[in-house]
């Protein structure tokens, strides 16, 4: 892009000696924060299956960014996306290759502050960070941006990284379940196809869209194993399966699928011997609301899993984490026309993203949350908010009150993108959990 | 002579066609390969029509099956039209040639879909009244009240035999009104409006009706999928049981719906051969809709585990399951 010319609209301008010497920094804290959380996740289960090792290196940027950048070289395009909107099935169909963008970066967040008022999601500001001082492999590498239109964050977020790149927004409805707003979104994803093909030179056919659902399909496939072997006894920690699900935000799909099913083996071959992460008593926990973004934003999966007395995630509604591969491309006739249209039902209607709204009363996030808890015998919610992020904040109330019907605990954690805080969070998540092994001693 | 030597090549093919098939189910059945419902069902449509086909070279047996049509709805709901209808079959094969051809399919607009729901009785009043209609304006030379009432009731127009209709096979091994080098044709419906034969009016009926029939049915099924079924007249009478508030728990085949495992991603209301929106819009307990046929294709095509189910009478016979993964039990 040419953009260096341009004159910015929204970012300062920063010398480039000072924008390396910030990066070199946080690059060197994060790279040390990698270290030690990947160090604390193999102390917290003393036999922690060895396919982890494959996801512990993907989760240190560096090895994947080279990857990337050797296939650029060979000329494939790299398309980044901000939310899980981004029909990821076309990226691969037109044989570039899709990378979740979302920083996680704390530092970065500050960065943000200069170009936004701290009121915004610090999951924005990090972002906006993160690209102001090239931070962020996967947001360098991209050729163009998918920014879909969900917050007011991710909206305004797209505009203000059109600075540096080119970003393509789609419009998404929000009432998720009527005709017209379908009509919209399926619009929006073929003009999408247009622009992807546009950038890639690359025509995507049937065949090629085709084989680019069954791997996602494959993909959801081993995800779901992996879920449904932490519905019984902890077999892997909550974090490792975290670390597992987030590494599809950027890794090669396929071998991705590949490395999930052969953890899948072994947790079978854990669960067929009996060898638990955790003691099976454990208070079983599950997190929802806002994203938390590898590597920074680690800090309450530690904390549950590390407190005292401890707890162990064994699921959550993030679309950081389970979200992102919970529903398949559901296809009933190969052809184009009926294949985009499962593309975009996908991804509009099964969403349980706070910025939609519905006809029929919008309950899909509650019975996302009262079947999950259920089915995975959730024994207290931590609900998990972004300062800044209004539609999490305000669907609380309505979320508790289902599980307050169910008897279950829910506790309403806000938090920032800082380490400042790690402390006094300490004490709440640990009162939470000492409440929950209470409960269970009972 | 050629021709009714293949007339009798072709029934004979039919007849191996059906032991094969029936073969091929109890093998599907044993082997618990009853995942892909889809052709499971399509099998046992072609035994079904096979099965009808033989059973209607005796006329008694049309008695029979007209019964077993009438009194099958008060426990299999309109079983019949998704899994044993020769008409639904032969509109599923075209599906399938459409899929070869990648004939991409329309879909009606909800609101007509309705409309023909619903205009599938003033459609069976009209099948049930042409033939008065007919001798009204055409009287017969020597129509007296016992003749019309004996034409009525025990002559070749039986009322209640315009329900066989869709079940009649296209070739039909009696005199059809059609007929193609030895071969007779009939369709649907149009056997029993033939009734004054020799009446240039009736003849007339006759040929359009045949001629609307076949290229709704033939040709429609290339666009949109289970075209007839959407206003046929058969199906009314097997849905009209569904329609009544006290009879709500008669159909005791129904699907049923987990609302908290859907997360309403709107794959069943796009699978629906004849887009059936109650099973995406109800709440969730048993579906009440006298349009589905219970073809089960959204069961099959839901990724969810345990969010939709089949039962029978409180029993689940199929449900909806992971599809991603290969099942494991049935």
């Amino acid at each position: 892009m040419n953009s260096q010319n341009v004159e910015k609209k929204y970012t300062p301008e920063i010398s480039q000696k000072e924008i390396e010497e910030l990066r070199n920094t946080i690059q060197a804290t994060s790279q040390k924060i990698i270290a030690e959380n990947i160090e604390k996740m193999k102390k917290a289960d003393p036999n922690r299956p060895k396919a982890l090792q494959y996801f512990d290196e993907m989760a240190n940027f560096v090895s994947r960014e080279k990857e990337i950048r050797v296939e650029k070289e060979k000329g494939r395009k790299v398309i980044g996306y901000m939310c899980l909107f981004a029909p990821t099935e076309l990226i691969l169909a037109a044989g570039a290759i899709p990378v979740r963008v979302n920083s996680g970066w704390y530092d970065a967040a500050k960065l943000g502050d200069r170009v936004v008022p701290v009121e915004v999601c610090p999951m924005v500001r990090s972002t906006i960070g993160a690209k102001m001082i090239a931070l962020s492999p996967y947001l360098e590498v991209s050729d163009a941006l998918i920014s879909v239109l969900t917050c007011d964050g991710m909206t305004k977020l797209g505009e203000i990284l059109s600075d540096y790149t080119q970003v393509w927004s789609m419009t998404l409805p929000r009432v998720k379940d009527s005709e017209q707003s379908a009509r919209l979104w399926r619009e929006e994803i073929k003009a999408m196809k247009g622009q992807i093909e546009a950038l890639t030179g690359n025509k995507i056919g049937r065949k090629q869209l085709k084989s680019a659902i069954e791997l996602t399909q494959k993909a959801t496939r081993a995800f779901r194993r992996l879920q449904e072997l932490r519905k019984a006894s902890p077999v892997i920690m909550g974090r490792d399966a975290m670390l597992v699900n987030q590494t599809y935000m950027w890794d090669n799909i396929e071998r991705w699928t590949e490395k999930t099913e052969a953890l899948c083996d072994q947790l079978e071959e854990r669960v067929r011997k009996k060898i638990w992460a955790c003691p099976p008593d454990t208070p079983r926990v599950m997190i929802t609301g806002t994203p938390m973004i590898w590597p920074d934003n680690w800090k309450l999966p530690t904390l549950i899993e590390e407190g005292t007395p401890p707890g162990v995630l064994v699921a959550d509604e993030l679309c950081s984490s389970e979200r992102i591969l919970y529903d398949p491309v559901g296809v009933d006739e190969w052809s184009m026309s009926d294949m985009l249209n499962a593309i975009s039902e996908r991804y509009l209607m099964a969403s349980t993203c706070p910025c939609f709204t519905s006809k029929d009363g919008n309950e899909d996030r509650i019975n996302w949350l009262v079947n999950k808890i259920k089915e995975w015998n959730i024994q207290g919610v931590i609900y998990y908010v972004h300062r800044g992020c209004i539609l999490y904040a305000m669907e609380y109330t309505r979320v508790k009150k289902v599980l307050d019907r169910l008897a279950i605990p829910v506790y309403y954690l806000d938090t920032e993108y800082t380490r400042e805080d790690v402390g006094q969070m300490k004490t709440r998540v640990e009162a939470f959990l000492e409440m929950l092994s209470a409960r269970i001693d009972l | 002579m050629v021709m009714e030597l293949l007339g009798e090549v072709l029934k004979l093919t039919v007849l191996t066609g059906l032991t094969l098939a029936g073969i091929l189910v109890i093998l599907i059945w044993k082997k618990g390969l009853a995942t892909k419902v889809t052709y499971f069902r399509f099998v046992i449509q072609a035994v079904a029509m096979v099965a009808v086909f033989y059973l209607f070279t005796y006329p008694v047996w049309q008695l029979i099956v007209l019964i077993v049509i009438l009194v099958m709805p008060l426990v299999l709901g309109r079983f019949f039209c998704g899994w044993l209808c020769p008409f639904g079959f032969y509109m599923d094969a075209i599906t399938l040639l459409r899929k070869v051809l990648k004939i991409r399919y329309r879909n009606l607009p909800d609101r007509l879909n309705i409309f023909l729901h619903n205009f599938r009785y003033v459609l069976l009043l009209i099948f049930l009244g042409a033939p008065f209609i007919l001798a009204w304006l055409d009287p017969p030379p020597s129509l007296d009240f016992a003749t019309l009432m004996a034409l009525v009731f025990a002559g070749p127009f039986e009322p209640l035999r315009v329900l066989l209709g869709p079940v009649i096979p296209l070739i039909v091994p009696w005199v059809g009104p059609l007929e193609i080098g030895g071969l007779y044709f009939s369709y649907p419906y149009v056997q029993e409006v033939i009734l004054y034969s020799n009446m240039a009016f009736s003849e007339i009926f006759v040929t359009i009706a045949a001629l609307i029939f076949v290229a709704l049915t033939i040709v429609g099924s290339f666009f949109v999928r289970r075209v007839w079924c959407r206003f046929c007249p058969t199906g009314s009478s097997l849905a009209v049981v569904n329609r009544f508030r006290g009879f709500k728990w008669a159909p005791a085949l129904h699907i049923d719906k987990d609302e908290e495992k859907c997360t309403k991603c709107g794959i069943c209301k796009r699978v629906c051969p004849v887009q059936v929106t109650e099973v995406y819009e109800q709440k969730g307990g048993k579906i009440d809709t006298s349009m589905c046929m219970l073809c089960t294709r959204c069961v099959e095509m839901c990724p969810y585990e345990g969010c939709l189910k089949v039962n029978i009478g409180g029993k689940t016979v199929f449900k909806s399951r992971n599809w991603l993964e290969p099942s494991t039990v049935e």
